[in-house]
C-alpha cells in the first residue's frame, strides 16, 4: 500500500514538474496527455487526453482550473479575492486539492486557521471525480467507472466482481 | 398465624425495600440532562447531491470490516431494484454495515438520488441507553462501538434504534451478536483516520471532520447554494444530534429519512418511566405499610380482647 | 381424575394414609395411585394425547432452535427483533401472572383473610407465569447462557431491561419463597414453612414494589421506540401505567379463568372450602378487575388526549384500536359490572375470559401488530408459533402437575378424612 502510494506520489510530482498543467494560461502550453494513477491499487491508470479536453472546453481553462490560470471568475463571490488577470503559482490540481484531505494535519488546519476561507475544498480524488463526472453527466461523456479506468484484478477482488464474483445463491433469509 | 407487630412488620418491609433499592438507585442518573456530544468528536457530512451510486463505499466497508462475501458483486446495480416487504428498500444487515439505495425523484434533473446509510452514531445513542449489559460505548471520537463479548442477545437495541440500523447474526447458533457500523473505530477512527467508506468514495460525497466543523461546512454549502439544497442538515439536531449528517437537494422524507423523528434523544422518552422508579421504591413501602396497619387495625383491636373472632 | 373421584377415589390430603401409615414421596408424586393405575389414568386422559402430539412436533423444533440458531425458527427480522417469544411469552405471560402479588397484597397486607382459599392459586399462577416468561425469554435470547451477565458480568444500570431483569429475578425468588409453605406442607418440612411465615410481610411488600416496577418497566421498554409503536398504543408518560394498570385486571381475570378450569377439570383436587367460596371469591376478584378496567380505560383516553392523537382514531389503525378497547376493555368492564349487579359468577367468568383475550391482543398489538405500523406487517414463522404452543403446553403440564399434588386448591390436613 505505502509502496504504491509512494510510487503514485513520485509520479505525480514528476507530472507536476513536467509542467502539467503548466503555469501558463495558454491552453496550448498544457500537456498532450497525462497519466492519472492514484487509484492504481484498484484501477488501471487513466490516460487523460488533456488536449482533447482543451478542445472540448474551447480553450476555456477556467472550466477546470478555476481562477488559477488568471481568468476572471464569473462567480462574484470568487471575484472578491481572485479578481483575475494573475496566474497562480501552480495550476496543478493536487497543489490546491489535497490528497490528504481527511488526515489530521489538514483537519487541524481547517479548524485552527480562522483566516482560512476555503474550509470545504474537495480533496484530490473528490475534485477529479466531481469535476469529470459533473461535466460528463451534462455533456454526455462517459460516466461509468470503468469507462475511464478499467478495474485491475485487485479491483475485481475489492468489488467481488469478475473472477471474484460470488457464486449465485438462492436467496434465503436476510430480511 | 403469628401476630405481626408493628416493629417486625417494618423490619420486613425495609428488608423488602433493600432487596430492590440496591438494584435501581442509579437508574435515573444517566438520564438526567441532555448531552450535546463530546466537544471534539468526529463526524461525517454526507452530501447526496454528489453521490453517483457506484457502491464503492459498500465494497470498502465489506473489506475493512472483514464481512462475508456479498450475494451480488458490488458493481451489480440490480440491487437498486431489489424490493423487500411492501416496498422496503435494502437495509443494513449482518453482511452489510452500509447500504446505498436509489430513490427515483420526480423532475430531478440529475436523475435518481442515491442515499448511503449506516449507523448514524448518535450523540445520545438509543442502543446504548437501552443495553442492559452496557455493551455499547460512545467514544470521545464520536463512534458508537459495541462489545460482542457481553451481548446476551436481547435485541432491545434493535427495538430502540430510531434508524433501524443494528442487525443481528440470527444464523449463528453459538455466538449470535449485533452487527453494525462502528465507524471503523478499531482500525481507523481511533488513529484519526476517516472510515473506509469515506476514503473509498470517488466523489467525496462524504466529508470527514470534527462534527462542529461539519455543521459549519454544511451550513456554508446551503448558504452558497440556497436554490440547490434543502435548508436542513439532517442529523444536526435529530434525536439529539448524530455524528453522521446529511445534505440533500430533495426533501428528506422522499429519500427514506424519517422526518418525524424529533429532536429529543430517545432517552428523554424513557425518562418519564425512569423517574417513577425511585418514587415507587421510596413511597410504596411506607404507603403499603400504612395500608396494612389501617386494614388490620380492627383485627388488632379485636385480638387485644380475650376472644378473637377467628 | 374427576371420574375416578366419583368412584370413590380420595386424593392425598395429608401425610397419613387412611390406615394410619405415612405416604412416601413416591406415592405422593403418583397421587396415591399405584404406578399402573397412574399410567392408565394418564393414558385415559384425551388432553394428554393432544399434549403428546404437540410435543412430537414441538420438541424437535425447540431442539432445532438451539442447534441451528434463531434464524431457523424465526424470520430473522432486523425490523421486528422481537417476535412471538417475547410478544406473547414475556409481554403477555407477565401481566397474566400479576395475580401473585395481588393476592399476596389482598390477603397479607389488606388483611382480607376471606380471599385465603384462592391466595395460593394466585401465587402459583404468578410464579409459573413468570417462570415460563423466563423460559420464553431463554428461547428468544441469542445467547441464553449469558442471562446472568446483566447481573454480575457487565452491568447496564441505566437500561430499563436491567431493571426488568433484576426485578423479575428477585420477584421470582420472592414468589418461590411465598409458595414454600405449600411445598413444605406437602413434603412435611414445618420449619421451612415457619421461616417463610416470619417474613411473609416483607416478601409481600417487596412483591408489590417489584411488581409495580417491572410490570411498568415492560411498558417502559416500548418507550424506547416512539416512532415504531403506533401513537395510539404509545405514550411516553403513561406507558408504564398502562402496562401496570392492565396487569391488575389481567392478573385477576387470569385467576378467575384458572380457578374456573380448576373447578371444571380438577374438581377432584379441590376441597369444599375452595369450591364453596369460589363463586363469592370470583365476584370479589371481579370487583377488583372492574375497578382496574375502569381506571385503565380512563388513563388510556387521557394518554390519547395528552399526545393529541385523536386524528389517528379515524385511520384504519384507529379502528383496530377502537376494536381492541371495545372488546378487550369496555366489554369485560360492562360484563363484570353486570355480573356484580346480578351476583352472577358465570357472567363474571365469561368476562374474565374476554378480558384475558383483550390483554393478549393488547400486548401483541404493542409488540408486534402495530409495531412498525408504517413499515410492513411481520407474520411470525410457523416454527416460532409451534415453539410458543409447545412451551405453553409445558406451562399447562407443570401447572396441572403442581395443582394435583401440592396443597393449592385444598388445605393440608393433619389426618385424612375418615
Amino acid at each position: 500500500m505505502t509502496q504504491v502510494r509512494k510510487k503514485i506520489i513520485l509520479l505525480l510530482i514528476t507530472l507536476a514538474l513536467a509542467g502539467w498543467p503548466a503555469a501558463h494560461c495558454l491552453a496550448e502550453s498544457g500537456p498532450e496527455s497525462a497519466t492519472l494513477d492514484r487509484l492504481a491499487n484498484l484501477y488501471e491508470a487513466v490516460n487523460f487526453n488533456h488536449s482533447a479536453h482543451v478542445d472540448i472546453t474551447e480553450g476555456n481553462c477556467a472550466e477546470c482550473h478555476h481562477h488559477t490560470t488568471g481568468a476572471v471568475p464569473t462567480n462574484p463571490k470568487c471575484l472578491k479575492c481572485h479578481p483575475g488577470g494573475q496566474e497562480s503559482d501552480s495550476m496543478a490540481c493536487q497543489d490546491c486539492h489535497s490528497a490528504k484531505r481527511f488526515e489530521v494535519a489538514y483537519l487541524t488546519e481547517i479548524e485552527s486557521n480562522t483566516q482560512l476561507y476555503h474550509i470545504d475544498k474537495p480533496g484530490l480524488k473528490g475534485a477529479y471525480h466531481q469535476k469529470c463526472m459533473g461535466c460528463h453527466q451534462t455533456t454526455g461523456g462517459p460516466t461509468g467507472c470503468q469507462d475511464c479506468h478499467v478495474r485491475n484484478e485487485k479491483g475485481d477482488e475489492f468489488f467481488h466482481a469478475g473472477n471474484f464474483s460470488p457464486a449465485p445463491v438462492a436467496h434465503n433469509g436476510g430480511h | 398465624m403469628k401476630k405481626i407487630n408493628r416493629r417486625s412488620f417494618l423490619k420486613g418491609g425495609l428488608a423488602g425495600t433493600a432487596v430492590v433499592a440496591g438494584t435501581a438507585v442509579s437508574k435515573e442518573s444517566s438520564a438526567s440532562q441532555s448531552f450535546g456530544g463530546y466537544p471534539d468528536s468526529m463526524g461525517v457530512l454526507v452530501d447526496f447531491t454528489k453521490c453517483v451510486g457506484c457502491r464503492s463505499c459498500e465494497a470498502a466497508c465489506n473489506k475493512e470490516q472483514g464481512l462475508p462475501a456479498p450475494d451480488k458483486p458490488f458493481d451489480d446495480m440490480s440491487v437498486y431494484d431489489e424490493i423487500q416487504h411492501n416496498g422496503q428498500k435494502r437495509r443494513t444487515s449482518e453482511k452489510a454495515y452500509t447500504i446505498v439505495n436509489r430513490y427515483k425523484v420526480k423532475d430531478r434533473e440529475a436523475g435518481p438520488v442515491f442515499r448511503k446509510f449506516q449507523c448514524n452514531h448518535c450523540n445520545e445513542p438509543a442502543c446504548l441507553t437501552s443495553c442492559f449489559v452496557n455493551a455499547y460505548t460512545k467514544t470521545k471520537e464520536g463512534a458508537v462501538i459495541y462489545d460482542p463479548t457481553v451481548c446476551v442477545g436481547c435485541r432491545t437495541c434493535m427495538i430502540a434504534c430510531p434508524f433501524y440500523v443494528p442487525a443481528y447474526s440470527y444464523s449463528s447458533p453459538i455466538n449470535p451478536v449485533i452487527k453494525k457500523c462502528i465507524m471503523c473505530y478499531d482500525t481507523r477512527l481511533k488513529f484519526g483516520r476517516p472510515p473506509a467508506c469515506v476514503e473509498a468514495c470517488p466523489q467525496e460525497v462524504m466529508t470527514f471532520g470534527k462534527r462542529k466543523d461539519l455543521i459549519k461546512i454544511g451550513n456554508a454549502r446551503i448558504r452558497s447554494n440556497p436554490d440547490k439544497y434543502i435548508d436542513h442538515i439532517y442529523g444536526e439536531k435529530e434525536v439529539g444530534g448524530t455524528a453522521w449528517m446529511y445534505l440533500s437537494d430533495v426533501p428528506f422524507d422522499q429519500i427514506g429519512f424519517n422526518t418525524h423523528i424529533g429532536e429529543q434523544p430517545i432517552i428523554s422518552y424513557v425518562k418519564e418511566f425512569l423517574t417513577i422508579v425511585p418514587m415507587v421504591l421510596t413511597i410504596w413501602p411506607a404507603l403499603f405499610t400504612g395500608f396494612h396497619l389501617l386494614a388490620n387495625r380492627k383485627e388488632a383491636l379485636k385480638n387485644e380482647k380475650p376472644s378473637g373472632k377467628e | 381424575m374427576n371420574n375416578l373421584a366419583k368412584n370413590g377415589f380420595s386424593p392425598v390430603v395429608s401425610h397419613q394414609k387412611k390406615d394410619g401409615t405415612t405416604w412416601t414421596v413416591k406415592e405422593k408424586i403418583l397421587l396415591g395411585l399405584t404406578p399402573k393405575d397412574y399410567l392408565a389414568q394418564q393414558f385415559k386422559n384425551p388432553f394428554n394425547w393432544i399434549l403428546a402430539v404437540i410435543y412430537a412436533i414441538g420438541l424437535p423444533i425447540i431442539i432445532g432452535r438451539f442447534i441451528y440458531g434463531l434464524g431457523w425458527v424465526t424470520h430473522s427480522s432486523y425490523d421486528y427483533p422481537w417476535g412471538l417469544f417475547l410478544g406473547f411469552g414475556l409481554f403477555t405471560m407477565v401481566p397474566l401472572s400479576a395475580s401473585g402479588f395481588m393476592m399476596g397484597t389482598t390477603v397479607e397486607l389488606f388483611g382480607r383473610k376471606d380471599f385465603k382459599p384462592i391466595e395460593r392459586l394466585g401465587l402459583l399462577n404468578g410464579l409459573l407465569g413468570y417462570l415460563f416468561a423466563v423460559v420464553f425469554l431463554q428461547i428468544d435470547l441469542g445467547q441464553p447462557w449469558r442471562l446472568i451477565y446483566p447481573m454480575f458480568v457487565s452491568l447496564g444500570p441505566a437500561a430499563i431491561l436491567f431493571l426488568v431483569a433484576w426485578h423479575v429475578a428477585t420477584y421470582l425468588s420472592c414468589q418461590v419463597a411465598e409458595l414454600v409453605p405449600a411445598f413444605a406442607e406437602w413434603m412435611g418440612l414445618p420449619r421451612a414453612k415457619k421461616f417463610i411465615k416470619s417474613m411473609v410481610l416483607g416478601l409481600t411488600v417487596a412483591g408489590i414494589i417489584l411488581s409495580t416496577l417491572h410490570q411498568g418497566a415492560l411498558g417502559g421498554l416500548f418507550t424506547y421506540a416512539p416512532g415504531k409503536v403506533h401513537p395510539l398504543w404509545y405514550s411516553s408518560p403513561f406507558m408504564w401505567f398502562h402496562f401496570f394498570c392492565s396487569a391488575i385486571f389481567a392478573g385477576l381475570s387470569m385467576l378467575i379463568v384458572v380457578s374456573t378450569f380448576c373447578k371444571w377439570f380438577m374438581r377432584w383436587r379441590c376441597d369444599q372450602t375452595f369450591l364453596k367460596s369460589l363463586d363469592r371469591l370470583t365476584l370479589g376478584l371481579s370487583k377488583g378487575a372492574a375497578l382496574a378496567l375502569a381506571t385503565y380505560l380512563v388513563i388510556k383516553i387521557i394518554a390519547i388526549a395528552h399526545d393529541n392523537d385523536w386524528s389517528y382514531i379515524f385511520t384504519g389503525w384507529g379502528q383496530w384500536f377502537i376494536l381492541e378497547i371495545s372488546v378487550g376493555v369496555i366489554l369485560p368492564l360492562v360484563l363484570y359490572t353486570m355480573a356484580l349487579r346480578n351476583g352472577s359468577p358465570a357472567l363474571a367468568r365469561t368476562s374474565a375470559f374476554i378480558a384475558v383475550g383483550g390483554i393478549v391482543l393488547n400486548r401483541l398489538n404493542t409488540a408486534l401488530i402495530t409495531f412498525n405500523w408504517d413499515l410492513y406487517q411481520e407474520i411470525p414463522h410457523w416454527r416460532e408459533m409451534v415453539i410458543v404452543v409447545t412451551v405453553y403446553a409445558t406451562y399447562i403440564v407443570v401447572y396441572r402437575a403442581i395443582l394435583a399434588r401440592m396443597p393449592i386448591l385444598f388445605s393440608w390436613k393433619e389426618k385424612p378424612d375418615q
